[in-house]
């Protein structure tokens, strides 16, 4: 058992997974070691077991039924605040600009990307909340430009505006970081 | 010499005068205020204009009006500072045609004396064709990139299962996630034949014979049918590359069958086409725009492959599909041949 294995339930970060292949549910639970993982084979099952308990959501976007592009939305217009990341086949376009996700990873991920996700969302709840926007926004600007060409990118403003947007949340970050410690401040920068 | 004799028959000015004349470019010269000293035969051909009706008219009778300025401005702007505001060489600008459309056309201009007078002169070619297929192209390569994100999406999705199930199978020693492994395998298997039967079935068909409706259907039946639905045919003739109507009749039959819970399927002709109408669910829950789209489904098993192919095995003998409802309320697919013109 590892150390993380010895906390107690109350103690243990809670991580929902939401797939409608039950193995890949099944093996992101066997993965995340240390960590309660929570399970919906669908959009309606994830949105009935998302409550404050939950700290993380990985979501699949295209799923029968409610697709996870729905439920995010509606977990966002809830009181709950979970860290939420698409883990998905479906390579990003421009429509995930406007997508409420904090991360988005494309299948298939192995044990390290999976585990490495939620670390990374779980890490970012301590940081100020602007900080964490950062980290979704220049994300996205490093999904969509592994996936277009310069000239592409160029073409659309939507791409323009996020760039923008990056850019005054990092004249922001680096105003409240002046304010950190040293330490604190390398282990956030360390992320860009 | 012979050739001198030649040679200056060539040099000869009615030469000159039918060269310039009878080109397929519209050849406009004007002087250095805008007026329009002559225009050659082929004007009328390229911009409608009588060439004769255009002479001392402003260069500016054959721009869209929102170039007008900016011609203006170009003018005057090179013949104060010898400065050119655009390329001379083979710009692409849509000219107005004498009937108020635009065509897109390529210019060159040439500037030289002519009787002490400073003159230009503008190549002007109908590019319109060059363009179109320019458009063409264009929308085949997204195509081709749509067509191998989706193909990406749906090899990652088997593999992440795969990835996961293998996992799974190694935490737990449990023996039907080995099986389950097979199955995925099949299915990544079987999504790369449809991708190869839709790269292949594109292609323009070249060879078409008088086949049996009934026949094709019956043998698309044995691979794609089932012995709890019922099939019908009208007995028919159509002309159709065989094969391929074979496919397009199995891709049809198995979404009757799997994804619309027929029970019975009518393949009925039409004048200049044919039906494929089935008694099951019908349309109503799918995105009628999207239908078609490679990798569109609505189902767990299916690729989203199959009804690409259809459009595309229809496309190839220049058909026309309807989509509609059957009159029991299942899906209706109505094949038309489109009269060539």
């Amino acid at each position: 058992m590892s150390a993380e294995g010895d906390a107690t339930d109350a103690e243990r970060p809670v991580v929902l997974a939401v797939d409608d292949e039950p193995r890949i549910t099944q093996s992101f639970d066997i993965w995340l070691d240390g960590y309660e993982v929570l399970t919906a084979m669908s959009g309606e099952e994830a949105l009935s077991a998302v409550s404050d308990r939950v700290d993380v959501v990985l979501l699949d976007r295209h799923m029968p039924g409610m697709s996870g592009d729905e439920v995010l939305e509606q977990i966002r217009e809830r009181d709950v605040s979970p860290r939420v990341a698409m883990i998905t086949g479906v390579e990003p376009d421009f429509d995930i600009v406007e997508m409420p996700f904090d991360d988005y990873v494309e299948k298939p991920v192995g044990p390290e990307e999976v585990a490495d996700t939620v670390d990374g969302l779980l890490d970012r709840t301590t940081y100020d909340e602007r900080i964490g926007e950062l980290e979704t926004v220049a994300g996205k600007i490093a999904l969509l430009e592994d996936t277009y060409t310069d000239a592409e990118l160029e073409d659309h403003e939507r791409f323009t505006e996020l760039v923008e947007r990056r850019d005054r949340l990092r004249r922001e970050a680096d105003e409240l970081l002046a304010d950190l410690d040293s330490g604190e401040f390398e282990q956030i920068m360390s992320d860009f | 010499m012979g050739t001198n004799a030649q040679s200056e028959s060539f040099a000869d000015r009615a030469f000159f005068e039918t060269l310039v004349q009878k080109g397929s470019d519209a050849i406009i010269t004007i002087d250095t205020e805008d007026e329009i000293q002559f225009a050659n035969e082929a004007t009328e051909r390229v911009l409608g204009h009588d060439p004769e009706e255009l002479v001392g008219e402003s260069l500016t009778t054959i721009m869209p009006e929102r170039f007008h300025g900016a011609h203006r401005t170009a003018i005057e702007t090179y013949l104060e500072t010898g400065e050119r505001t655009l390329d001379w060489s083979d710009i692409e600008l849509p000219a107005e045609h004498a009937d108020g459309h635009e065509i897109e056309v390529s210019i060159t201009f040439e500037e030289y004396e002519h009787e002490g007078t400073k003159l230009f002169s503008g190549i002007i070619r109908d590019i319109s064709d060059r363009k179109e297929r320019e458009r063409q192209l264009k929308q085949q390569t997204e195509q081709l990139e749509r067509f191998a994100s989706a193909v990406s999406h749906d090899l990652r999705s088997p593999l992440q299962t795969a990835k996961s199930t293998l996992a799974v199978a190694r935490a737990t020693d449990d023996e039907s996630a080995l099986d389950e492994l097979d199955d995925l395998f099949d299915r990544m298997d079987e999504l790369i034949d449809d991708v190869l039967a839709l790269a292949t079935q594109g292609q323009a068909v070249d060879d078409t014979e008088s086949v049996s409706l009934e026949r094709v259907a019956r043998d698309a039946w044995s691979v794609a049918g089932d012995d709890d639905v019922t099939l019908t045919v009208d007995s028919a003739r159509i002309e159709a590359d065989p094969e391929r109507l074979r496919t397009l009749f199995e891709n049809l039959f198995g979404n009757a069958r799997d994804h619309g819970d027929a029970d019975a399927i009518r393949v009925e002709t039409l004048s200049g086409g044919f039906v494929v109408a089935d008694d099951g669910t019908g349309l109503d829950q799918v995105d009628e725009d999207k239908l078609f789209d490679f990798g569109y489904t609505k189902s767990e098993s299916g690729t989203g492959i199959g009804l690409n192919i259809v459009e595309t095995v229809a496309n190839a003998h220049g058909w026309r599909v309807e989509v509609g409802e059957s009159d029991e309320g299942g899906a209706r697919f109505a094949f038309h041949e489109v009269e060539s013109q």
